[in-house]
């Protein structure tokens, strides 16, 4: 054995011990990261999963024409201006007669959400024979019933430390015990926007706010990003100092604030082209403005990574330079493109700050039809009700979290799969 | 070559001086298929390419070699304008096809490159069928106007570069999925397609192992009948074997054309003798 | 070597070693005329039979330096000059071993010619021819050994007087053996030495033919010198005419 060969030797055990310390490293870290997802979904799906349930109460009513003032053959406008939560109030007062005192019967009066007698109303408007009749209906619980019902106010606490009285309690209590209060799956949080109950605010709104600024970004900055990649990567004079300078700008702009696109778009889109502010039209615009950068940075690099032998194969059969990007390297780069499409998208599904500046925080009640219609996002959505004091929002907070999460999961699925399906024809 | 005829050739190199030595020029002008006079190339303020005169013959192997950087391979793509890709890449000097100009603003890349196709040092079938690969320069050109003849140019042009046989059953298999020596055969199936007068060959058997290079070596042989094939390599021997004349380029210089027989046994200039036998230049 | 070294410094040293080797045996069967030719003049049986023995060393050489040959030919692939060297040391190390054939069949003769050869112009022509031919081959050897192709021209050219050293000699042994038929005998032992002497010269002649083949890379073979001159040298033709003027 000569010299070296013995050094190297004496050498070994020690890099092997320090390959070996440097793995565990990286487990650790992975293992490290892993459990702060673990505990952060766990933190929000914890929180989140009472909010797919809401409580229900069963309600005795009587619609009585005369408190109403309405007859079946009433004309509509009339069904629908008479006020249905005296009926919803006397029904509760039916149920518990005892109650006089004035902060009392308001108390009583709140076990039901207010949507109570919406509901009754929709129901009279479809069917105006109701009139006169009675039967047992189930309504929406007010907030605090629900958030009783789910164990989050402790009964052993001291009254006055209590968002729930004793005699609230009472009713409760009865209430349960005829099988009159029911936990349920929660429609409305799929079905309804915005709202200042806690109870009725579903986030509808926000998620069809959040699809139709999606679907504007999408279609405005994949086309744009990728035409412009490819003209930088493909056919843009090289060393010219105009290209080098856009490229430049380009890249800067990647890691400009994105509160400062918002600013951008207030002044530029709302303030100088007049497009109506809070729509999802404005947001996408804003928002392509954001993803581009990222859009096009990554597409350059899948162009770029393209064999030039393909460029060349298809150049010396006699295509055009257009028709060997189209039909080769693009297809060819697509996988890339997308995977910097979905990076982008999935910034832009998340973002607020430049949305803020645009007016889409604004409190929407209702869901918008089409891309000009006022609206909000997901994100903001999840920001206001975080905002909000009412216990039953934490729950909700949660719960639009992960309707965002599964919103942007299904995104990625989808462009995974598009990129599998080109990375196939390779 | 006594040392002193050796060391005159070198002075003149030197001073830049340098002639053509042998038959850089074909004696029948109906014989000539391509021919470039005085052609310089130029990638920015770098010259590349030092006015080179060359007849390329019809249905001959022309092989051009040197070493690495001695500007082959630019000049073989000068020939078929790949260069012109290259924004900072300029041709001038005479350059015609048939005796026409083929860097004449009548002139267009894309026809030109139809007539003059190409085969690369890295085989580079495109991620498709290979039916598709075959068939796509005859779509491209609108060579075909039915499915029953696209599928006979298939396989016409599957069968002239050998390939057929082994891939008749698996048409829609993708190229890529072929070995190497098949995947380069692909491409010269796929630039036959287009039927092409002239095929230019970029080091095509340079990633290949022998026996395949063999394989593609005799293909070459047999397309000599039907085609004109002007041929980039690093291989001397290859040059030896499948050539019948070959061109000897140095710094961008043409230095000697003979025939190969002549350049391997008795080259006349000592650069050439220098690169053939494996010594110091 | 003139060219230079080649890339591949094993190659070089295998390339010289087999041309020492060719000239290593050059210099054995240089000796071995040397030897056969003093034998024959000074009728030496001993030398003689030394000659006719010692043929063993020139064939083992020449079986070495073609295997060598072989193996380079395989292995390095050598093309332009490499390759027209060891093709002309193929060549001449079999016009070489035919040369040590010839020797040792020279050396037979003279082992039994003895002291029998009596006529003295006899005596002193193949004394001249035997000379000649010695001299062509050292030349030859020489212009090999320096890769002198003008020096081989003039050895192809000198080579034409062996054969006519050769007619005069058989002339002399003819008009001998008519004389004295009992001369016979010995007359056509000398004339086969003569014979001998002549094909050594011939074969000295092929050796340079494959000296200009190696430097010129043309085969001169069964060319005529004129037209060998004409395609070669030109510009001697050219100052042969101006100093003719």
């Amino acid at each position: 054995m000569n010299k070296s060969t013995q050094i190297v030797e004496a050498g070994l055990q020690k890099r092997y011990a320090k390959e070996k310390r440097f793995r565990l490293y990286g487990l650790i870290s992975i293992l490290i990261s892993l459990a702060f997802l673990v505990i952060l979904l766990a933190d929000i799906i914890g929180k989140g999963y009472p909010a797919f349930q809401q409580t229900y109460v069963k309600l005795d009513v009587t619609i009585d024409g005369e408190v109403l003032g309405l007859t079946a053959e009433s004309p509509e406008d009339k069904l629908y201006s008479a006020s249905y939560s005296k009926v919803i109030r006397n029904a509760l007062r039916e149920k518990f007669p005892g109650v006089t005192d004035r902060k009392q019967k308001r108390a009583l009066s709140n076990l039901v959400s207010k949507s109570a007698a919406y509901e009754l109303r929709d129901m009279v408007v479809e069917n105006p024979n109701l009139i006169g009749t009675s039967g047992s209906y189930w309504f929406l619980a007010k907030d605090d019933v629900d958030v009783f019902m789910k164990g989050n106010i402790d009964r052993n606490l001291p009254e006055s430390d209590r968002r729930i009285k004793d005699y609230q309690l009472e009713w409760i209590d009865t209430l349960v015990a005829e099988n009159r209060l029911e936990k349920r799956f929660n429609t409305v949080l799929f079905t309804e926007a915005d709202s200042r109950e806690p109870e009725q605010a579903g986030i509808r709104g926000a998620l069809m706010g959040s699809l139709y600024t999606m679907l504007i970004t999408m279609c405005l900055a994949f086309p744009i990003g990728v035409a412009a990649a490819t003209y930088l990567e493909e056919f843009a004079p090289q060393n010219n100092k105009w290209v080098d300078l856009i490229e430049i700008n380009i890249n800067n702009l990647a890691a400009v604030p994105s509160i400062v696109f918002g600013l951008l778009g207030l002044a530029v889109y709302i303030n100088f082209f007049g497009v109506p502010r809070s729509t999802p039209l404005v947001g996408g615009l804003v928002l392509t403005l954001m993803t581009l950068p990222t859009i096009i940075i990554a597409s350059r690099a899948a162009i770029k990574a393209v064999p030039p032998s393909m460029r060349e194969a298809a150049l010396g059969l006699g295509a055009s330079k257009v028709q060997t990007v189209f039909q080769h390297v693009l297809p060819m780069a697509m996988p890339g493109i997308l995977t910097g499409t979905i990076i982008g998208m999935a910034q832009a599904l998340g973002e607020t700050a430049p949305l803020l500046m645009i007016g889409m925080i604004a409190f929407v009640s209702d869901i918008p039809q089409s891309i000009i219609d006022p609206s909000t996002v997901m994100p903001v959505q999840i920001y206001l009700w975080s905002d909000s004091p009412e216990r039953a929002f934490t729950e909700r907070t949660s719960a639009a979290i992960i309707v965002l999460l599964a919103f942007l999961i299904t995104m990625n699925l989808v462009a995974i799969m598009l990129r599998k399906r080109f990375e196939k024809r390779w | 070559m006594s040392t002193e005829i050796a060391d005159k050739n070198r002075d003149e190199f030197d001073i830049e001086i340098l002639n053509t030595v042998g038959k850089p020029f074909i004696d029948k002008p109906e014989d000539i298929k391509m021919a470039t006079r005085d052609c310089d190339v130029f990638y920015g303020d770098k010259q590349a390419i030092f006015g080179v005169d060359l007849d390329i013959g019809k249905n001959e192997i022309i092989a051009m070699i040197g070493p690495s950087g001695c500007g082959k391979s630019t000049y073989l793509r000068a020939l078929n304008r790949m260069n012109d890709t290259i924004e900072i890449c300029r041709v001038s000097g005479s350059l015609t096809l048939d005796g026409q100009d083929i860097y004449s603003k009548k002139q267009d890349p894309v026809l030109l490159r139809a007539r003059v196709g190409m085969v690369f040092q890295k085989p580079n079938p495109f991620p498709k069928s290979i039916y598709d690969n075959v068939a796509y320069g005859a779509r491209l050109h609108g060579l075909v106007s039915n499915k029953a003849d696209l599928d006979d140019l298939v396989e016409a042009s599957l069968t002239k570069a050998g390939l057929f046989k082994e891939v008749k059953d698996n048409l829609q298999k993708p190229g890529t999925g072929l070995s190497g020596g098949q995947q380069q055969r692909l491409c010269i199936a796929r630039t036959i397609a287009v039927d092409p007068e002239v095929i230019l060959m970029d080091e095509p058997t340079s990633a290949l192992d022998p026996i395949a290079t063999a394989i593609i070596e005799e293909l070459m042989d047999e397309l000599r009948h039907n085609y004109t094939i002007a041929i980039v390599t690093h291989s001397m021997q290859q040059a030896a074997r499948i050539s019948q004349r070959t061109a000897y380029f140095h710094l961008g210089k043409l230095v000697e054309v003979n025939a190969t027989n002549d350049v391997f046994t008795n080259p006349e200039h000592q650069l050439t003798e220098n690169y053939i036998t494996g010594r110091f230049g | 070597m003139e060219n230079g070294d080649h890339i591949l410094q094993s190659y070089d040293q295998e390339l010289e070693e087999i041309r020492s080797k060719a000239l290593e045996m050059g210099g054995l069967v240089e000796k071995q005329v040397s030897n056969a030719l003093q034998a024959v003049l000074e009728r030496d049986v001993e030398l003689g039979e030394h000659v006719a023995s010692s043929d063993a060393d020139i064939n083992e050489l020449e079986v070495e330096i073609d295997e060598e040959c072989a193996s380079i030919i395989a292995r390095r692939q050598p093309a332009a000059g490499d390759l027209r060297l060891l093709l002309s040391i193929i060549k001449i190390t079999t016009d070489l071993e035919r040369i040590g054939d010839e020797a040792e069949q020279i050396g037979l003769y003279a082992s039994q010619l003895g002291n029998h050869v009596s006529n003295q112009g006899m005596s002193a022509q193949l004394r001249h021819l035997g000379e000649l031919a010695h001299s062509l081959l050292k030349l030859a050897l020489d212009a090999f050994a320096r890769m002198d192709d003008e020096q081989a021209m003039d050895v192809a050219k000198k080579s034409r007087r062996v054969s006519r050293e050769f007619d005069d000699l058989s002339r002399i042994l003819i008009t001998h053996m008519m004389d004295d038929t009992r001369n016979i005998k010995n007359a056509l032992r000398v004339i086969w030495c003569a014979r001998a002497f002549e094909r050594i010269g011939n074969h000295s002649t092929n050796i340079c033919e494959f000296v200009i083949y190696r430097v010129k890379g043309k085969d001169i073979r069964h060319t005529s010198l004129k037209k060998i001159r004409k395609k070669l040298y030109p510009e001697t033709l050219k100052d042969k005419k101006s100093d003719d003027e």
